[in-house]
């Protein structure tokens, strides 16, 4: 994104044009929104208060536990300068960011910049770059900024996401932002609960299902019936079975509507946050997932959205009327209101215990009628691998055979996958073709983890459970196409498995059946190019994020086009596959998102070293 | 008053937190490293293109390369605490049992705990009951188990039993070592299967066996049965070799709260085999029913 042109004045009168890269995509997407160039006048209507950590000076924050009002009710969060979330920052990209974060909590805290490129010391995670910010002191991060786009910030330390210690962060781009747009709203998602995220936690560690109330039950036997077509017998039959596995096919979401209230830039569904646009002007919405554990499905009731940016890359855009974001995930869309009347915003929580509402009109005051909410979807023997059930869904097993290893990793040594051994003189690896399925090893990781079915499958046209089935277009990740190739796409000449494991009767939850304090960092190597097959052995969905580097995903066949990421969802059952440039050197954190996985083990510290031949070293030393 | 000066100190604070920061990043400036000395005011981007590594101010790639090669510096906090003592305490019957035919009312107990982390815990577990009528009479056992998850469903525990009883004041009681297995059965099926080997080396188990039927979201019925089992006659405590004993149980509970549900139900129970030839010729009855009324109970 940053190009080594010089340039001059105040960023919206800039005008550069993109590298050779990205002119035809821009050139075709100028064709397609003739409103390109009235884009460049756009100022941040929707977000009066934000805070420019690239302006002179700098900006303060302030973190501090306070009774805020939430949902009618003034429950006590930790507010950044006073606020849940905290206050939009800004930045100019090509700058140096300076933000100086005072710490009035007894406790130590952290703000971790989600998807900024950065000195290791700057990335904010207590126990890999740095202390923490102990209480009564001021941390300063300084950094240039290297790039543009939505990203947000958060809390790195113990559960203080939960609390309300989020905002959002916008970087304006150094050349012309090739998104057209007239006014943008910020959008910022999350959950929210009263009761204190230790005793989450405990519940979560000590009764299975404790927030789940949309199990199976005699009482909604016939409900299940009529919804999927079939006859109680099988319906009961069906049960049965995943009664014989263990496991329960309504465990979409660990934390539910139970006891969350579900947020739209801190308000709930009755006090209606509500974007001021005009008819006819195109609106980029900048949506943050700060959730600790939901996955929202978004939608602006009866229009079309074009998404334009993922995780702050643009991407070529993309027509839709739906999209789930994962914890943690951005997407910047562009709507555009036919006439005055208001439409609903809506984010329904994938388990469907619950939603977040908001209101796009001309005027504040309006409101849309609230869609009904659908019903909870339920999992399927797909998602716990089952080869029959994906046998289903799938024709292309051909896909497969040309590596007729069962792992991803063709080639590599066997047994378990360990992250620390590498292909010997393994050559660039295929960056197009690769297995469309494999099949589990006989490893199943111990105690900590319950593994199902042995296939894994890609799901990169896959909306998920509980999407695409009533009529509306749905986002996937096989619709995403970086809008310029990033610089360096060299074929990894390095790969690992990495299975996502986890227990979920006992809530312990890890990478390859271990937890953070039971293993070594993994290791990349300053420089090369890696490829990294995430197996998710559970029935869960895990928002996987990678600090200081992108991950480029593997969306399909044409490696040129693949999106970088900084958090990818890896669905249940899924094998997906990303790689990475190692070229930020240090040690960084690698984890699910889920803030109760995240914080229960499913995290490595990952070292960019010199050379892999150095002994390993224990994360947790 | 008190208030102005607070007001008035905080600002003064601030302003000083505010200007001592500043202060700090003005000195600090000079002495920045090449890496990173611009004015901030000024745009930089050419400094640093992609192909350049973000480094920390006053380290070189190679410092860098050497730090993320060893441990984090000692001092630093774990990342996650993934590994914290944890205790829960289940209360699965706390009950008043009346019996069918007449007779005394008891009240009994079945509960059970632990401390400790994922797969390495203390469990105790304790159960007994305990007559209302006239003199005391009762009888309990405690299991102090260390226990160990050995698959994803299964622990291994191992560990001591006392257990006690008294009548008029009689009173008897006995250490037993103790190996059990405890999980969840194919079918959702909670098991917990005990041997004892007692201090008189005698040998016995028991097997617990429960399920939970959810009628709806709060609603379950619960069918229990707990077998008792003898491997050689034992005279002092009535029990003949083979199965001695069963409790088959069906509870309905209202979970108020998963902490809190209230419940009611029936037990049946019987002597069995030997055990129950030996009750007889003591014209002990060997089956009886009984109403329960009690509530369940999580912390």
């Amino acid at each position: 994104m940053t190009d080594s042109t010089r340039f001059h004045s105040e960023h919206w009168t800039r005008r550069r044009f993109l590298g050779t890269g990205g002119c035809a995509a821009l050139t075709a997407y100028g064709m397609l929104h003739p409103g390109l160039r009235t884009a460049l006048a756009a100022s941040p209507l929707g977000a009066p208060n934000a805070l420019d950590a690239t302006a002179p000076g700098g900006i303060d924050l302030f973190i501090e536990r306070q009774s805020i009002a939430i949902g009618g009710r003034r429950p006590e969060a930790i507010t950044i300068n006073g606020g849940v979330p905290g206050p939009l920052i800004r930045m100019q990209e090509g700058r140096e960011a300076l933000i100086r974060v005072h710490n009035r909590l007894d406790e130590s805290t952290s703000i971790h910049w989600h998807g900024i490129l950065l000195p290791f010391t700057m990335d904010g995670v207590p126990g890999v770059s740095f202390e923490g910010i102990g209480p009564g002191t001021t941390f300063t991060y300084r950094y240039q900024v290297r790039q543009n786009g939505t990203y947000w910030y958060h809390s790195h330390s113990g559960l203080q996401e939960q609390l309300g210690h989020y905002g959002q962060l916008i970087i304006d781009p150094a050349d012309d932002d090739p998104v057209g747009y007239d006014i943008e709203h910020s959008i910022v998602l999350s959950d929210w609960t009263d009761m204190d995220p230790h005793v989450v936690m405990d519940k979560l560690k000590t009764m299975e299902g404790y927030f789940n109330y949309q199990r199976p039950t005699l009482a909604n036997l016939e409900t299940q019936a009529e919804a999927s077509g079939e006859s109680i017998a099988d319906v009961i039959k069906k049960r049965l079975s995943w009664q014989r596995m263990r496991m329960d096919p309504t465990d979409i979401a660990d934390v539910t509507g139970a006891t969350y209230k579900f947020l739209m830039n801190g308000k709930t569904s009755e006090e209606n946050w509500t974007a001021i646009a005009k008819p006819g002007q195109r609106v980029r919405l900048r949506i943050a997932n700060a959730s600790a554990l939901t996955y929202y499905d978004f939608r602006v009731e009866g229009l079309p959205m074009t998404v334009v940016q993922a995780d702050g890359q643009n991407i070529e855009p993309v027509e839709t009327d739906e999209l789930r974001i994962a914890v943690a995930e951005t997407y910047d869309v562009i709507v555009t209101l036919p006439d005055d009347r208001p439409r609903t915003i809506f984010a329904e929580a994938m388990d469907r215990s619950g939603f977040a509402r908001g209101t796009i009109a001309p005027q504040s005051g309006l409101q849309a009628a609230i869609p009904e909410r659908r019903r909870r979807p339920m999992l399927t023997m797909a998602d716990m691998g089952m080869m029959h059930a994906v046998m289903g869904n799938e024709s292309a097993e051909t896909g497969s055979t040309n590596h007729g290893d069962h792992k991803a990793t063709a080639g590599m040594e066997d047994a378990g996958s360990e992250h620390t051994k590498r292909a010997g003189s393994a050559g660039p690896l295929p960056t197009s073709g690769l297995p469309e399925r494999i099949k589990h090893g006989p490893d199943t990781h111990g105690p900590g983890a319950i593994v199902m079915g042995k296939t894994r499958y890609r799901q990169l046209s896959d909306p998920g459970s509980g999407l695409g089935d009533d009529g509306r277009r749905v986002l996937t990740y096989s619709q995403l196409r970086c809008l310029e190739t990033p610089p360096d796409r060299r074929a990894p000449t390095r790969q690992f498995d990495l299975h996502l494991t986890g227990n979920m009767h006992k809530y312990i939850w890890g990478f390859d059946g271990k937890k953070w304090s039971e293993s070594e960092m993994i290791r990349f190597q300053y420089g090369e190019r890696l490829r990294i097959n995430m197996i998710n052995d559970t029935m869960m969905n895990h928002p996987i994020h990678l600090h200081g580097m992108w991950m480029d995903l593997y969306a399909g066949d044409n490696y040129a086009k693949n999106p970088r990421k900084h958090t990818v969802n890896v669905q249940p059952a899924e094998l997906l596959t990303v790689d990475i440039t190692a070229d930020a050197p240090g040690q960084w954190a690698f984890h699910c998102h889920v803030l109760y996985h995240m914080k229960m083990g499913m995290f490595r510290t990952v070292a960019v070293v010199r050379s892999l031949d150095e002994e390993a070293t224990h994360a947790g030393s | 008053m008190q208030v102005h000066k607070q007001i008035l100190l905080v600002v003064l604070m601030y302003a000083f937190t505010s200007w001592s920061a500043l202060a700090q990043h003005e000195q600090h400036q000079p002495t920045d490293s090449t890496e990173d000395s611009q004015t901030r005011a000024e745009p930089t981007a050419e400094r640093q293109s992609d192909n350049e590594p973000p480094l920390p101010t006053g380290m070189s790639l190679d410092d860098v390369l050497d730090y993320a090669a060893g441990p984090p510096p000692s001092h630093y906090p774990d990342p996650v605490a993934d590994d914290e003592l944890r205790f829960f305490t289940l209360i699965e019957q706390l009950e008043y049992r009346l019996p069918d035919g007449g007779g005394a009312g008891e009240l009994g107990w079945e509960a059970q705990g632990w401390v400790g982390f994922d797969y390495n815990r203390f469990v105790w577990k304790s159960e007994g009951e305990v007559a209302f009528d006239g003199d005391s009479q009762g009888e309990s056992s405690t299991d102090l188990l260390y226990s160990r998850l050995v698959t994803p469903f299964w622990s291994i525990q191992a560990g001591a039993q006392y257990a006690n009883e008294w009548e008029s004041g009689d009173y008897e009681d006995r250490w037993s070592g103790v190996l059990a297995l405890q999980g969840l059965a194919p079918g959702m099926i909670e098991m917990d299967s005990s041997l004892y080997i007692s201090e008189d080396a005698d040998v016995t188990a028991a097997v617990e066996a429960e399920y939970n039927l959810r009628i709806t979201q709060r609603l379950v019925l619960q069918p229990r049965a707990e077998l008792g089992f003898a491997f050689q006659d034992i005279p002092d405590r009535a029990l003949g070799a083979g199965l001695t004993d069963a409790n088959l149980d069906l509870r309905l509970r209202y979970e108020i709260e998963r902490e809190f549900a209230p419940y009611v139900g029936v037990r049946y129970g019987l002597l069995a085999g030997e055990t129950a030839s030996i009750a007889e010729s003591a014209g002990v009855d060997t089956e009886s029913v009984s109403l329960i009324f009690g509530v369940r109970l999580a912390f």
